[in-house]
């Protein structure tokens, strides 16, 4: 938390201290968690050597198991063990009805925007059934290296909206787990690959998961990783693949006794382990046996075709849409990169080889790459590498746009944009005196607001009365690097900053998640208390440090007399309490400090990036092709 | 270089000088190097108002980046510089014999699947659009050198007409071929 780390991004003050980070691939079927020691990274293993957790939680009569204990479960209690929780985060009732068709689970509509899920455990929500696996994955990391980690970057779907964005990063509070950053699962691919190989120019990421699906094409030079286009469906994947099978075998038993949950999830089962078998041999042999449901048959390499070929078909639309919105050719590619484990369906592998008219490259563990590339990027992003080059840069998937009349979408930032990124946008009143108005957010290509996802309604409020039209009230939607929303309103003419009711369509509101906390707390409210007590004191003494060393360096040529001063007091200020028992009043002071710094901070950043750009010439930079922008 | 990256204008902050005229292979390589100072990835363990800093750094440079790249938005952005502020939605030309154009090409593309080669006829009005968007380019590049801003204006306003078909055409062409691949 150090108020001017400018100077030297990534070093400290201090003694530079090894910081522990973690990434976290958090899986549709499975998911792992990765560290980088001596400069080596690795995926973490449980203590029987498994590096694989099962992301799948099972909710007992008094225990609850996460991982393949949890998975035994599946068939014999379904109801209460659930696997593939991430299809269902960020989503409403509608859509979760949709894709529990393959699980059979009871969903509970509530007064909260977030449906739930009927267990024994209560009915819970998506997000807290995620926070189990990362907890558990939490656990794995602090019991094997020995230490609290100090953040974590999760991986996510590229393709996932803010609502399911959101969504991840709520289970992971819930975990207990500093989120540094959310790393699209096909960009951390790439910087492992990229890392790996040392080898630059474009290339294609193909990430098809258990019940996701991504593509990316991104541009290597020189440590950059910059995403150009991406594309997908955060509903496709593995799954399914699964589905289909199953659904044939109960046509091909015609058999109707298919419906119970433990039938459901006993075939699905039979199906993946079909779809695996048929990545080795011709044909294979499938037996049902449980309950009324007795049948056996055969499952060869043309049917399974037949069955999945429109599902992959999807993707290739995806992949052909990226190369469109990139503005690169398929003969542009360098390499395309196969991730994620339904990229050992062949079918998927002939496909996918015959529309970019190449060989894929295969090689690379299609389950650990994303993790491995989170935990490099987590690695840089504690500051553990100060002389590291390596910057990812990233796109939003999904346009964002507003309701206008009529029940259309007007788009404010379009898909496939670099983030961060700020859009303002001007409304005016339509009645006089009126001093409150609604603007309905939402995210997809579409252009009617019934076909797009609504992601929230803000209520703009407290702006003077004026005539009808003359209000002016800017509205910014800025995207910061996770790829989440955060919008803000002002009235221009008067320059008052209008409060903003926010009503997630999908998401947790903060009072349910602080309540979730404290349901989910381990330690009593003293503990907590006396803890945050010391971290903000531990605080206070790191930002004083950190502005007697910005002081030294150039408070005399970057303030005038009078800012000094200023900023001296504030100083003063934040010394005269740092040592109180009142948390806020050291928070406050801190604030006030860093608000009076503000010019400071920025004059330094400025100074620092001149410096930066005049100490390198244009050739040390060159090489890129710039793609034709200029031929419309 | 400029001082303070909030303020400079979108060519200052590239160190490229104001013209419509630019080098993208600069712009690009000025764009990361930005980027690598002032990126939010940088400030992870910074303060609530380093972050804050940086995000809108950081914006403020993808905004210039998206401006500076495309055609018309960057022609537009130099009239801007001039004190001529529009908004491209509201702009419209009086241009009765251009409007006239842009009525066929939108009937062209309306009937264009009725076609027996759908993607021929939409590849050669590509070709067309692109012929005419280079010529208007250059009127615009004449005028705006001239300082006959309401001239380079016009240009802007029909420059959007035609960019707009190009959309358009892109967008019948992938609906063809997805339908082709499916």
């Amino acid at each position: 938390m150090a108020l001017i780390q400018i100077a030297e991004p990534g070093e400290s003050t201090t003694a530079h201290q090894h910081k522990l980070a973690v990434g976290i691939g958090l899986g549709t079927t499975n998911s792992l968690v990765a560290t980088v020691r001596s400069g080596v990274v690795n995926t973490l293993p449980n203590t029987d050597g498994q590096h694989l957790l099962a992301s799948v939680v099972h909710y007992g009569e008094n225990h609850i198991h996460v991982g393949s204990d949890a998975l035994q479960y599946s068939v014999s209690d379904p109801l209460n063990t659930i696997v593939s929780v991430k299809r269902f985060m960020g989503r409403g009732i509608d859509e979760m009805a949709t894709e529990g068709a393959h699980y059979s689970y009871e969903f509970i509509n509530t007064d909260s925007a977030v449906p739930r899920i009927k267990t024994r455990a209560g009915n819970l929500s998506a997000i807290e059934i995620s926070a189990q696996i990362l907890k558990a994955l939490k656990v794995r990391a602090v019991d094997t290296l020995g230490d609290e980690i100090s953040g974590a970057v999760i991986t996510v779907p590229a393709y996932f909206d803010d609502a399911q964005r959101q969504a991840t990063k709520d289970a992971a509070r819930l975990a207990g787990i500093n989120v540094l950053r959310l790393l699209n699962e096909p960009t951390a691919a790439a910087v492992a690959y990229g890392l790996d190989t040392g080898k630059e120019g474009v290339i294609a990421v193909f990430d098809l998961g258990g019940g996701t699906f991504d593509v990316s094409i991104l541009r290597l030079n020189k440590g950059v990783f910059e995403v150009l286009a991406t594309g997908g469906d955060s509903s496709l994947g593995g799954d399914d693949f699964d589905y289909e099978i199953a659904k044939w075998i109960v046509s091909q038993a015609a058999n109707s006794n298919a419906d119970s949950p433990a039938i459901k999830r006993y075939l699905m089962q039979q199906a993946r382990n079909a779809k695996e078998a048929l990545a080795e041999q011709a044909a294979v042999e499938i037996k049902i046996d449980i309950e009324e449901f007795q049948w056996t048959g055969t499952l060869d390499r043309d049917t399974l075709k037949t069955l999945l070929t429109p599902l992959v078909k999807k993707t290739l639309l995806s992949c052909r849409r990226a190369l469109r919105d990139a503005e690169v050719d398929k003969k542009d590619i360098n390499e395309v990169v196969m991730v994620g484990g339904s990229t050992r369906t062949l079918l998927v592998r002939e496909m996918v080889s015959d529309f970019f008219e190449r060989e894929l490259l295969t090689s690379i563990d299609p389950d650990k790459v994303v993790a491995t590339g989170a935990a490099l990027q987590a690695d840089v992003l504690v500051g553990n590498k100060p002389d590291d080059e390596m910057l990812l840069l990233d796109v939003i998937p999904l346009s964002l746009g507003i309701e206008t009349m009529g029940g259309l979408v007007e788009k404010v930032i379009h898909r496939n944009t670099a983030i961060p990124i700020a859009k303002a946008q001007d409304f005016t009143t339509y009645k006089d005196g009126q001093t409150a108005m609604a603007v309905h957010v939402l995210q997809g290509e579409r252009e009617l607001v019934s076909d797009s996802r609504s992601l929230a309604r803000f209520e703009l409020r407290g702006f003077p009365a004026q005539v009808a039209g003359a209000a002016r009230i800017r509205v910014t939607f800025q995207v910061d690097a996770d790829g989440l929303l955060i919008v803000s309103a002002c009235e221009e003419n008067s320059g008052v900053e209008a409060s903003i009711d926010v009503k997630p369509s999908y998401g947790l509101s903060d009072t349910e998640i602080e309540r979730m906390l404290r349901e989910s707390m381990d330690h009593a409210e003293d503990d907590m208390h006396s803890r945050s007590l010391r971290e903000q004191q531990v605080d206070a003494d790191r930002v004083i440090e950190a502005l007697d060393s910005a002081l030294a360096a150039d408070g005399e040529q970057l303030l005038s007399a009078q800012e000094k001063t200023e900023i001296m007091q504030a100083r003063q200020g934040l010394l005269d309490v740092k040592t109180d028992s009142d948390k806020e009043k050291i928070e406050r002071a801190i604030k006030q400090l860093e608000t009076t710094c503000d010019t400071y901070v920025a004059r330094r950043m400025n100074s620092n990036i001149k410096t930066a750009m005049q100490g390198h010439s244009i050739e040390e930079y060159a090489t890129d092709k710039q793609s034709a922008a200029e031929e419309t | 270089m400029s001082e303070e990256i909030l303020t400079s204008n979108f060519f200052q902050l590239f160190g490229l000088p104001v013209s419509y005229d630019i080098d993208l292979n600069q712009l690009n390589q000025q764009y990361l190097l930005l980027q690598k100072q002032v990126h939010p990835d940088k400030f992870v363990s910074g303060s609530d108002q380093e972050k804050r800093i940086s995000m809108q750094q950081t914006s403020w440079i993808n905004e210039a980046q998206t401006t500076l790249k495309d055609p018309v938005l960057r022609a537009s952005y130099l009239l801007k510089l001039k004190g001529i502020d529009f908004n491209l939605e509201n702009e419209t030309t009086k241009d009765a014999a251009f409007l006239m154009q842009q009525l066929e090409i939108r009937e062209q593309l309306e009937n264009v699947k009725s076609e027996a080669e759908p993607l021929d006829v939409l590849d050669s009005m590509a070709k067309e659009i692109s012929t005419a968007t280079q010529t208007m380019m250059a009127d615009f590049v004449k005028s705006f050198e001239e300082n006959q801003l309401d001239d380079a204006r016009e240009c802007i306003r029909k420059l959007q007409f035609m960019q707009k078909a190009k959309i358009e055409i892109n967008k019948l062409t992938a609906e063809i071929e997805d339908e082709l691949l499916l």
